[in-house]
């Protein structure tokens, strides 16, 4: 989606501030990126680089076997699930879209035993067939499969959730054409619904990529042995283990590399989006086949990816969580929270409105990927040597990390998300030049008449879903704190870390429950929320 | 909107730049990992019964682990504010005295329920890496490394990778000093029962818990917490015959601590009975003096037979007994 070719007869409105900002905000990106690890090396400098025991192709290709995978199951089940989702009506459907929005934020960790607990030795599942056959039902879960299953509850609800948005900001005049034709299920969905997918979708599977790629805890915890391995974990090890700073950086590089390669090969088959509205659809159904499909679709979609997350509620939901509410740590922690996630949220929003208007106000390909590759590139940075370059770039300027440190998570978890908000916010944004570029030349709008009037209504429910991704990634992210804490900032993942290192797995289930509450809150209530605000002034 | 982001930022700021009013007292500098200091741990307690006395207040930094906060001093260097550096182990104290960093203690330390004779280093806990179990579902646990091999596949342990956790790295250690150049052998024996190899000892705890596996790597203290904590004595440690690997956590001072006589003082208050009284029910861990019945009797004997850990021959090939433990795994 970053490297499309455009129309040729394609007029664009003439924007060089949008252009400047979107180049701006990229050239910074890429300079921390780069500054992060000349910090590193800078460190390193005289230390002699050891014989590095990663044998670095065979982690490379183990990698890309499980990310590829994850890639592309995820965009299947997501795709499907979307479809099932745009079609259906049902009461509970914004629950169970908030739902499947929350998985990826939701911190790995969470959803793998979520996972074990539905399906695992211990978990429902198995019980229950116990008790009715009397025989185990035990589903192999340690090992690639285990992983891939993790990472698609992840991964696939995440795409469900954005490909959902742009089936549902498919303009009502589309629908109506193509419902008066008598379009089937099958021709419905290739002649109207896949030209607004494909859009989003490379996008969406550089991203799905990189997550799978730089995937550290999940792969520990269900990987079964140091067979199942990703280069994020010989670079973890690298750093801490053997303080061989030259390796780590020498790891991240060929990580980024890669990372780049794919980001870079997603962009060259992205075109532009065909259209976008966003207006209430007419009831559209599908015939009665492809209805029993779309139900079965929800109903395997619900069972595989809300189970888990319900068996985390279930779980943290008990007596226990007076216990953890009544402490001052944890309301302290939820405001600190609450603060960098609401700060990163709004961080996020404007960068990603930056680098969006900035690329769609170019024609020019290798300019486009230039002002988008950078945020994307971030993601690949591996988060221990994020942590590690930032750390001493504040040393360096002369700040105290304590100090410095609320600053730098909030800077670092508002570029973590902005991937995901480019994927939402870049397409739309994207249509609106192409499709109306020569309305508002020949209407003569300024830029920011054209932000407020033309854009800012059209693009309001995907804003919603940008604040609410960026908000819950900050909540559920432990990010760049691990060298830069004191016991004064706390956050509720920490807090839940530390209850798990301290045998309190009670109070950690109370915590993780009660941020799956809160993420899923914010899924449902914030895109209505800024919807309403975008409908109030269009 | 805008308001609102300001706000939030001060929020934030405000929030961090409240601790640093209290003046007119020196500060004493502690840099450990970051369950030390959490509220459950024995930190706060520590930092109370110090601060009644020293006139002075006690700082902790947090790293996510032991190691983490060796590799942070590293890091800084010269210019770091930590006066002490408190939580490294076994396994990491030999790293850390190589750095040159650390400063004789001066204490002299009479009395600890361990042979100790290390002149940078104070113990101030120690425990044993061991296979925990629940009686309940394990009646017969294995007692040996080898008859847990023997056992059928379907017996599953959860251990820690060796490179991101100090347990994991335990095992390895473990595994070393019971059967030397037999370690792969007995490595590639245990793999059929490894159900998964976590990141930290949380996780792998959490998995064995949630009842995913039969036994967990973990502390012959563990069972303890439950006994203590929790009212429930179900849960006990493998009584393995090799016998078991020691992990001695251990604080120093820095040598360019600024608090130099406020750092030596903390350390000889942390083997004090006042200070030792606190570590057993907030770290899990033996206390270093006996503390009479102060310990509860949850914590039984430690295990008599103590597979030594040489500082020399650990710091030479530590890395490559890890290397042959992985690829015995692989």
């Amino acid at each position: 989606m970053l490297l499309s070719p455009r129309s040729s007869n394609l007029v664009l409105p003439h924007r060089p501030l949008r252009l400047l900002a979107g180049a701006a905000i990229a050239a910074a990106i890429a300079a921390l990126v780069a500054l992060v690890l000349l910090a590193i090396l800078a460190t390193a400098a005289g230390e002699p680089s050891r014989q590095s025991r990663v044998d670095v192709w065979h982690l490379v290709v183990m990698t890309s076997i499980q990310a590829g995978l994850t890639t592309i199951l995820s965009l299947l089940v997501g795709t499907a699930l979307a479809w099932a989702l745009n079609r259906l009506r049902f009461p509970g459907r914004d629950l169970v879209v908030g739902l499947f929005a929350s998985a990826i934020v939701t911190p790995g960790l969470i959803v793998a035993f979520g996972l074990l607990a539905v399906w695992g030795r211990a978990g429902w599942i198995n019980q229950a067939a116990l008790a009715l056959t009397g025989h185990p039902f035990e589903v192999p879960l340690f090992g690639l499969a285990g992983i891939l299953a993790a990472h698609v509850i992840l991964d696939a609800s995440f795409a469900a959730r954005i490909l959902l948005a742009r089936l549902d900001s498919i303009p009502e005049k589309r629908l109506k054409t193509g419902q008066s034709l008598g379009l089937g299920a099958w021709q419905r969905f290739t002649v109207i619904d896949w030209p607004m997918l494909r859009t989003t979708l490379p996008g969406l599977a550089a991203i799905i990529f990189l997550l799978a790629f730089t995937s550290f805890p999940i792969v520990l915890l269900l990987g079964g042995g140091p067979a199942n391995q990703t280069l994020e974990v010989a670079i973890y090890a690298a750093v801490r283990l053997d303080f061989d700073l030259n390796g780590a950086v020498t790891l991240a590089l060929v990580q980024i590399g890669i990372c780049s390669a794919v980001i870079l090969a997603a962009s060259a088959f992205a075109p532009i989006s065909a259209s976008t509205g966003g207006s209430t659809p007419p009831r559209w159904r599908d015939g009665a086949v492809a209805r029993i499909a779309q139900w079965v679709v929800l109903a395997f979609g619900i069972v595989g990816f809300a189970l888990p997350l319900l068996a985390i509620l279930i779980d943290g939901i008990g007596p226990g969580i007076l216990d953890v509410a009544s402490r001052e740590s944890f309301w302290k922690a939820l405001g600190t929270s609450l603060a960098l996630g609401s700060g990163s949220a709004i961080l996020t929003l404007l960068l990603a409105l930056g680098i969006g208007m900035g690329r769609a106000a170019s024609g020019r390909p290798l300019l486009r990927i230039g002002i988008g590759a950078p945020a994307y590139a971030y993601l690949a940075v591996p988060a221990v040597v994020l942590s590690l370059g930032a750390f001493l770039l504040v040393r360096n300027a002369g700040l105290l990390p304590e100090t410095a440190g609320p600053v730098v998570v909030l800077l670092a978890n508002g570029l973590l998300s902005l991937p995901f908000a480019l994927a939402t916010l870049a397409p739309p944004l994207d249509a609106i030049a192409e499709r109306r570029g020569r309305l508002i030349r020949s209407l003569g709008l300024g830029g920011w008449r054209q932000f407020m009037a033309v854009e800012w209504p059209l693009i309001g429910r995907e804003a919603g879903v940008v604040l609410a991704l960026s908000f819950c990634f900050s909540l559920g992210d432990l990010g760049v704190i691990a060298l830069f804490g004191t016991e004064d900032f706390t956050t509720l993942p920490l807090l839940m870390y530390r209850a798990l290192g301290a045998y309190r797995s009670n109070d950690a289930a109370a915590i993780a429950a009660l941020m799956l509450v809160i993420t899923i809150a914010a899924f449902v209530l914030l895109p209505k929320l800024v919807g309403k605000l975008t409908d109030a002034r269009s | 909107m805008r308001t609102f982001a300001r706000f939030a930022l001060a929020a934030v700021i405000c929030a961090t730049a409240l601790p640093v009013l209290a003046e007119d007292k020196p500060t004493l500098n502690i840099y450990t990992y970051d369950s030390f200091a959490a509220e459950w741990g024995p930190g706060p307690a520590l930092k109370a019964g110090f601060e009644k006395t020293c006139g002075c207040t006690v700082q902790f930094t947090t790293s996510e682990d032991a190691i983490s906060t060796l590799r942070k001093v590293q890091l800084e260097g010269a210019s770091t504010k930590a006066d002490l550096v408190v939580g490294l182990d076994t396994a990491t104290s030999g790293e850390a005295r190589a750095t040159g960093l650390f400063a004789p203690h001066g204490l002299t330390l009479e009395g600890l329920s361990l042979p100790w004779s290390d002149a940078e280093f104070v113990p101030f806990d120690y425990g044993y890496f061991a296979f925990v179990y629940n009686k309940e579902k394990t009646p017969n646990p294995p007692t040996s490394f080898e008859e847990l091999i023997a056992l059928p596949a379907s017996f599953k342990i959860v251990i820690e990778d060796p490179r991101s956790s100090t347990p994991g790295l335990g095992n390895v250690l473990w595994v070393e000093a019971a059967y030397g150049d037999r370690a792969p052998e007995i490595w590639k024996g245990l793999k059929p029962h490894i159900l998964t190899m976590t990141r930290g000892w949380s996780e792998a705890y959490g998995l064995f818990l949630d009842g995913q596996a039969d036994m967990v790597l973990s502390y012959t203290t563990s069972p303890a917490y439950h006994a203590v904590a929790e009212n429930d004595d179900k849960y006990a440690y493998a009584p393995f015959t090799e016998g078991f690997v020691p992990q001695v956590e251990v604080a120093g001072l820095l040598k360019t601590a600024k608090q130099v006589e406020l750092g030596k003082a903390f350390l000889a208050y942390l083997v004090t009975p006042e200070a030792q009284k606190v570590i057993p029910t907030t770290n899990w861990m033996y206390p270093v003096i006996d503390i009479g019945d102060a310990l509860p009797a949850a914590f039984g004997k430690p295990p008599e037979k103590v597979l030594p850990i040489d500082e020399a021959e650990l710091a030479a090939n530590g890395r490559a007994w890890v290397d042959a433990a992985l690829a015995a795994l692989q």
